[in-house]
């Protein structure tokens, strides 16, 4: 009797676990509430011509059609995509490396404090007062590029650089060069911090030092920061368009147009947001086959171990 | 310790504090002419004012403000609101500043906190009246204004009030119903600086070919010859180079005429019309006159400002270092205060083709592009008492006051501040500075208005795209080659929409095959087989 009444309801295992289901299940309902249920209604969505006040139709597939049939932005949009995604990807798993690298070498440890804040310190910039500052100051016929030319004497090279078909794509890329400000720098010196002392006196003894222990030794050791700086490249490449909104609004002509900011236009400027959702939803399945391929060929040094 | 502490702090915090009163902005004072009780706002609206009318007057009539920064602030509507609410004391008339973009419009509209009474492009308004965000005003337009006394016009119906009939009907939205009131008008021309035209030797063009001649020379003698920008192009240049191109030919190409509109505006080409003629090759690339419409448009362009996008175009006429600006009757009030100026201007229209500029050329005068300058539009917000226009008492006074400022005494007082806009009401004088603009608009109108042809889209692509084409960033073929896809794209998109009578349209292009036999270059679609 005495036993029965000892033991709980419900079991002290059981209990444990509602407690944490209970407490996850909230931020699960929130997560599908704020961030799934808005992906499958755009999915939805990208069936039916829908403008925000008005009447849905049903369209079927005729937004995917246009968009790869008749749309004559669509082939500019994504070429330019991948040549800012790909300059993006050369630029960022690169420079900042070696400037980690260069940062870890120092032998006095507050130089290297000084140096780590310093390149972390341009994060606190807004990216929006960074493509301004580029727009305004940099690019514009008054700016720091064309002043420097008319100083030096070369007045007839200067240009309107964002707004020449020419140049707007490369003056677009070059924002935030040499690239080597912030986020990338401390993931990076965190990789490089990490390679157990063993490993690097081994490197000494066997006479691997210099540029051939960065090639053989740092690199191999980091590719899981490489990875994860890859993937997120890629990402923010294929779905950004915010700067270029500022810079250029895509333009000249469709010269530096994304295919994400022709997805901002059609919904929030030409009305058609069933076409638009059309259009995240194929960012989104590009952006989803990309990363598979990158969790599937590019393997971090503890997984190609673990593979052993 | 603590004293110093406290020191410390409160020393900070007395300095924080003195700074930010030292830097807080200060309010400018609002201006309100004498005589004029000031408006409240809505949030101090009298307890016995039954509606509270919100109306976005535009910057150039928003009192209060001196457009251009020139002259004394406006108190047009200042007076007229408070005649007004003399006569109806249960109203109140609020001046509202709000944007005209889109994406505001969208947001305010779709949740009827846009004003009452808006100011924008009207082309803007179609692609969302089927959303029931605007009020058709046609009913109100074909009955009389109450504020006009029998055998004036307005006393039949309000329409008569407004001198340019075909302008003003021909902002007729695709579903055959009408938006806006055009409450004034806006026409281009081609502002000249006299001094440049002496010292060159030489005179106003009166066709192309002369044009073309003297801008070679004003070229030749170290001037620029027009300061234009992109839009120009996009715009009007497309508009007044179709025209002339395609008049001769509308006979056998204008397929519905409409029994109302077809008394104004004489041949226009609406957009289902465009839509069937795309697909029997005109405006492509088995068009012929359609090439010679952008080779001639370039040809114009090589006369221009280098750059066409980014620079301020009015400058370089100002400074005397162009000889021609292209430019709309807004800018003579800016010109005329303008003490930089130091150099006589005057204005011409621009002249016709001949067939020495092409074998294509109409030989008729250039016709008129402008058109409405402030568009008044009652949104959704005006029936929001019942929820439906039928009825909504709300809505009759909002209307009531749209009524009431046409007026022509009314209106004057607006309209006539400054020279700023051509009248568009009966019985109200252009002031002289306007009077060359006002001539012109009594030409015959465009033949078809490309840019508002189709959806906002088609409009990004084409203006976009032109600026590469014109400053040879792109081929003549590689232009056509986009503009062919924007087209077919925007078909597709009109058609899946507004599912136009293209089989009546079929009727009307069969029986008019024996006037198309006498013109010359009709395009030719090649045999699919």
């Amino acid at each position: 009797m005495a036993d029965k009444k000892d033991k709980p309801f419900i079991s002290y295992k059981l209990r444990g676990a509602l407690v944490c289901y209970s407490i996850i299940i909230i931020p699960i309902l929130l997560l599908g509430l704020f961030t799934y249920l808005p992906v499958f209604w755009a999915f939805q969505k990208s069936f039916y011509d829908f403008e925000i006040g008005g009447i849905s139709h049903f369209v079927g597939l005729s937004h995917y059609i246009e968009y790869f049939t008749t749309d004559p932005t669509t082939y500019i949009s994504l070429v330019n995509m991948a040549f800012f995604t790909l300059f993006a990807v050369v630029v960022r798993l690169s420079l900042p490396l070696i400037v980690a690298k260069l940062i870890i070498s120092i032998q006095s440890e507050r130089w290297r404090h000084f140096y780590r804040i310093l390149f972390l310190a341009p994060i606190v910039v807004p990216g929006v007062a960074t493509m301004l500052i580029w727009g305004g100051m940099i690019y514009s016929s008054q700016g720091l590029i064309n002043e420097f030319l008319r100083l030096i004497g070369l007045g007839n090279y200067t240009h309107a650089w964002l707004a020449n078909p020419g140049t707007a794509l490369i003056a677009v890329a070059m924002v935030g060069f040499p690239f080597i400000g912030g986020f990338e720098v401390l993931i990076y010196y965190a990789g490089l911090s990490g390679i157990p002392e063993s490993v690097n006196e081994a490197a000494l003894l066997e006479g691997c030092v210099g540029i051939r222990k960065f090639f053989l030794i740092d690199i191999p050791m980091v590719l899981s920061q490489l990875k994860l700086i890859l993937i997120l490249t890629v990402i923010a490449g294929i779905q950004g368009f915010e700067g270029l909104i500022i810079l250029t609004s895509g333009g000249p002509g469709y010269r530096t147009t994304v295919p994400g900011l022709m997805m901002y236009f059609n919904a929030f400027s030409f009305q058609r947001f069933g076409y638009a959702c059309a259009v995240g939803v194929i960012l989104f399945v590009l952006i989803f086959t990309l990363t598979i391929i990158n969790f599937k060929f590019f393997k971090s040094a503890e997984e190609l171990q673990a593979t052993k | 310790m603590i004293f110093k502490k406290i020191f410390k702090y409160s020393s900070l915090v007395i300095i924080l504090s003195v700074g930010t009163y030292l830097m807080w902005p200060v309010q400018d004072e609002k201006y309100i002419p004498e005589g004029v009780e000031e408006t409240c706002s809505s949030t101090c609206t009298p307890a016995n004012v039954k509606y509270n009318i919100r109306f976005v007057p535009g910057g150039y009539y928003f009192p209060g403000i001196a457009p251009a920064g020139i002259g004394q602030p406006n108190k047009g509507f200042y007076e007229v609101a408070a005649a007004y609410e003399n006569l109806h004391p249960d109203t109140k008339i609020t001046f509202c500043d709000a944007m005209a973009r889109r994406e505001y419009l969208v947001t305010q509209l779709s949740s009827s906190k846009a004003p009452d009474i808006l100011n924008v492009n009207v082309e803007d308004v179609w692609p969302d009246v089927q959303k029931n965000w605007y009020v058709p005003l046609d009913n109100y337009l074909n009955n009389p204004n109450p504020y006009i006394p029998q055998g004036k016009p307005g006393s039949v119906q309000w329409w008569d009030m407004f001198k340019f009939q075909a302008i003003s009907r021909g902002k007729l939205a695709p579903n055959g119903k009408m938006y806006c009131i055009s409450y004034d008008m806006i026409e281009t021309a081609i502002y000249y600086n006299k001094n440049i035209f002496k010292k060159v030797g030489v005179k106003i063009p009166k066709n192309w070919d002369e044009y073309e001649e003297i801008m070679t020379k004003i070229r030749k003698a170290g001037y620029t010859p027009i300061q234009t920008v992109v839009t120009i192009y996009s715009d009007w240049g497309i508009d007044l180079f179709l025209d002339q191109l395609y008049y001769n030919i509308l006979p056998g190409i204008d397929l519905v005429k409409d029994p109302v509109r077809e008394k104004y505006l004489q041949g226009y080409l609406d957009w289902d019309e465009v839509c069937f003629l795309f697909k029997k090759g005109f405006f492509t690339r088995y068009d012929k006159r359609y090439r010679e419409l952008w080779k001639l448009l370039k040809r114009f362009r090589k006369f221009s400002n280098k750059d066409i996008a980014t620079e301020d175009m009015i400058r370089g006429f100002v400074r005397g270092d162009a000889a021609m600006i292209w430019s709309s009757n807004l800018i003579s009030y800016r010109f005329k205060a303008d003490k930089d100026i130091d150099f006589d201007w005057g204005v011409f229209y621009l002249p016709k083709f001949t067939t020495n500029t092409t074998k294509y050329a109409s030989g008729v005068d250039m016709c008129v592009i402008g058109g409405s300058g402030a568009q008044f539009e009652i949104s959704n917000s005006a029936f929001s008492d019942t929820g439906d226009p039928k009825t909504s008492e709300r809505l009759k006074r909002v209307v009531d006051f749209m009524q009431f400022i046409t007026v022509p005494d009314q209106y004057r007082k607006v309209v006539n501040e400054r020279p700023l806009l051509v009248p568009n009401i009966k019985g109200v004088e252009t002031l002289p500075l306007l009077k060359p603009f006002e001539k012109i608009l009594h030409r015959r109108y465009t033949t078809t208005k490309w840019t508002y042809t189709f959806d906002l889209k088609f409009s990004d692509i084409l203006e976009r795209m032109l600026l590469l084409y014109l400053d040879d960033y792109i081929s003549l073929d590689e232009w056509i080659e986009w503009q062919e896809k924007n087209l077919e794209s925007a078909y597709r998109r009109f058609t899946r929409k507004k599912h136009p009578d293209f089989a009546a349209m079929e009727k009307e292009w069969q029986r008019l095959a024996p006037i198309r036999k006498n013109y010359i270059d009709m395009p030719e679609l090649p045999d699919k087989n």
